[in-house]
């Protein structure tokens, strides 16, 4: 716990300094751009050099994602007393992990969720136990196959689905038996999804 | 106002970020000085009073927050606008309550900076119009 926080803080910095060099990025860039809207005429390469600059433009975008997403990975093992929000700790999550799913040629999609939804676990105790679903799931996932992922509420619980595999060829993967572990400790019910398809995970909920 | 007219101060210890983003502004016709700590901000905004303040809550030395405080206190009139990170998003409500007339998020877009300029210096330019209601929002 106390290496989870002090990696957290370390990385919390990092991230920072990481959307300090994007920002000086953008705006080196679209200084660039400016320049060449005010004067591109007789400029035998603007064309091309536009399509750079927009090239640049959109690879800010994607490490703005990526490092809010780690930002709030940094954050996760923190406590608050009023629990986690359970669709952020899964949009987190999912952003990261869509990289090793894409390497199983699986496509990971994050349903737009019920937002709002608190349970009493910290942030990093959501990510680990969905991620262990994840695990387990892709293991027995054809390739080239989508994985949906929602956040739902479910009597007043934050509940966490994955709507495939089949929930007994999932209980066969070798993954299965952390992702059990994982859940009794923390205190998730895991179950089949609907029509024994996929696991859902229903989360403490947060204190009164 | 004409853009022109605005007196912008830009207030960031990124000395590359907040330079090119003043020549950018400078390209739109709006002039925009240049502090690269909390201090200097301090002693430029008591010499010039700005209409708006662009500050990084995030600064060796005296915290953004620190320097908004201190502008509510001498130049209420100022308007300040917060630049934060992701991880700093407390920082900026924290800093509404403390008078910020809006935060944002770096990276920055440059046209919707510019729309908050303008309407920070048109809400002050109202705010002071009004009989005891020059200070933030």
């Amino acid at each position: 716990m106390r290496d989870a926080l002090f990696m957290g803080r370390m990385t919390a910095s990092a991230t920072h300094e990481l959307q300090n060099i994007l920002a000086t990025i953008r705006e080196s860039s679209g200084l660039m751009e400016d320049l060449l809207g005010m004067s591109s005429e007789g400029f035998a390469h603007a064309e091309r050099f536009k399509k750079g600059l927009s090239v640049l433009a959109e690879q800010v975008e994607r490490g703005m994602i990526l490092t809010e997403q780690l930002n709030f990975c940094a954050h996760a093992p923190e406590a608050s007393p009023a629990g986690a929000d359970v669709n952020e700790a899964v949009r987190a999550l999912a952003g990261l992990a869509r990289r090793s799913a894409a390497r199983r040629k699986t496509t990971l999609v994050l349903a737009p969720g019920r937002t709002g939804l608190r349970t009493s676990l910290r942030a990093v105790e959501v990510m680990n136990a969905v991620d262990a679903a994840l695990e387990a799931a892709l293991d027995v996932l054809p390739m080239g196959t989508q994985l949906m992922l929602c956040v739902e509420e479910h009597g007043g619980l934050g509940v966490v689905r994955l709507d495939s595999p089949g929930f007994d060829a999932l209980r066969q993967t070798p993954g299965w038996s952390e992702l059990a572990t994982l859940a009794k400790t923390l205190g998730i019910g895991v179950s089949a999804g609907p029509a024994g398809q996929g696991v859902v995970l229903a989360l403490p909920r947060p204190a009164a | 106002m004409n853009a022109k007219d605005w007196k912008i101060l830009l207030v960031d210890d990124e000395r590359e970020f907040i330079t090119t983003l003043a020549e950018r502004l400078e390209l739109r016709g709006i002039p925009a000085r240049v502090c690269f700590d909390g201090e200097s901000a301090l002693e430029a905004i008591a010499a010039e009073e700005p209409h708006v303040v662009v500050l990084d809550v995030l600064m060796p030395g005296i915290k953004g927050l620190e320097v908004l405080e201190r502008v509510k206190r001498t130049n209420p009139g100022v308007q300040v606008l917060l630049l934060t990170g992701h991880g700093s998003t407390r920082d900026g409500i924290e800093g509404m309550r403390l008078g910020a007339y809006d935060y944002m998020m770096k990276p920055l877009n440059i046209d919707t900076l510019i729309e908050k300029m303008e309407s920070a210096i048109d809400y002050a330019r109202k705010a002071s119009a009004l009989p005891g209601k020059s200070d933030g929002q």
